[in-house]
């Protein structure tokens, strides 16, 4: 009994041991917010680690910013905070989590001349 | 490519619906400015009532002995205009275009559903296309202008189609669908493609002829 217990547990901490690193910043592949409830098209195609080594960005808050009013917070990131926390998916004033999702990434794309820009470039149909 | 698209979402698209709106306006005046020289005792018999009794009745597919004389193309008609103007104007992709540059709110229907009407335009276009390539009376007052009008709206919906599932080359097939798109919109004022905005005018003249002066039905 005791041996079968000891079995189960294992396998169970293999398993989230062997899950963790799915649910990382790391390792993501894609942009899935659960804010939305509905999905209407495939999630944008999205590799942290590997964009952000290309696009040579090593400061968080280029993307993971804190603003105050209008006005960005210098020195102050956001990462592990919910993007849908200050941009709800239906907000009235202020930017919605679908335009803030876009505009983040082709404002800068389009800045840089660099990086997709079109819709199913991301939103890639598989 | 990147500059290829960002120039005709940004600049050209503008350049597309100036000379849509100016165009049409332009038209407008254009036209009243003709019936004043050519035609003015017929502007004093101008009707509201009568005007709109015209229009109503032609909006109504089962409204018309004209229509009911052709019941398939009454069908196809109304179904490839309603789907032509509700795709373009209610499409996602489309509207998240407007949020994202503009920041406008606009309401869309699902892709699924504009898949569906898609498809019902571009059969639509297949069936004028055949229509006017086998019937007699319609072979004689078809010109080139008729040909290209249809070839630019079948070409902008087989193109948003395609660009849609990602078919072939997904960006260019996508730069293409924009380009005939823009190429549409700026046509509307200048080609027989004017019907979207001269329509009521004609009906409205043609239920007051009927109407007021002969006292007869135009439908």
């Amino acid at each position: 009994m005791k041996k079968q217990l000891s079995v189960i547990l294992l396998l169970a901490a293999a398993v989230l041991l062997y899950l963790a690193p799915a649910y990382s910043q790391e390792d993501m592949t894609q942009l899935l917010d659960p804010a939305f409830t509905t999905h209407q098209r495939p999630a944008a195609v999205f590799n942290h680690d590997g964009h952000n080594e290309k696009a040579e960005i090593e400061d968080c808050s280029v993307c993971h910013h804190v603003y105050e009013g209008e006005r960005k917070v210098m020195d102050d990131s956001s990462e592990g905070t919910p993007c849908s926390e200050c941009h709800a998916v239906d907000a009235e004033e202020g930017t919605p989590l679908r335009m803030a999702y876009h505009r983040m990434c082709t404002d800068c794309h389009t800045a840089k001349g660099k990086g997709p820009v079109t819709c199913g470039e991301c939103h890639v149909d598989k | 490519m990147n500059a290829a698209y960002e120039f005709v979402v940004g600049p050209l698209a503008w350049i597309a619906g100036a000379i849509f709106v100016l165009g049409s306006i332009y038209r407008l005046v254009s036209m009243y400015a003709l019936a004043v020289k050519k035609d003015y005792s017929s502007l004093p018999y101008m009707d509201l009532k009568y005007s709109l009794r015209s229009i109503i009745h032609w909006l109504n597919p089962f409204g018309t002995a004209g229509w009911k004389a052709s019941p398939w193309t009454a069908a196809v008609t109304f179904i490839f205009h309603i789907c032509l103007i509700i795709t373009p104007l209610f499409l996602l992709g489309h509207a998240v275009l407007l949020e994202t540059f503009h920041g406008i709110e606009w309401p869309t229907i699902s892709d699924g559903l504009a898949d569906g009407l898609t498809m019902l335009v571009i059969a639509g276009c297949i069936f004028f296309i055949i229509r006017r390539a086998t019937v007699d009376k319609l072979k004689y007052i078809t010109s080139g202008m008729d040909w290209f009008v249809i070839f630019l709206v079948l070409a902008t919906f087989l193109t948003g189609f395609a660009a849609y599932h990602q078919w072939l080359n997904y960006q260019f097939i996508l730069i293409l669908h924009i380009l005939a798109g823009e190429a549409m919109l700026a046509s509307i004022p200048f080609t027989r493609l004017s019907h979207m905005i001269f329509w009521v005018f004609i009906r409205g003249y043609m239920g007051s002829e009927f109407g007021k002066v002969r006292h007869a039905k135009d439908w």
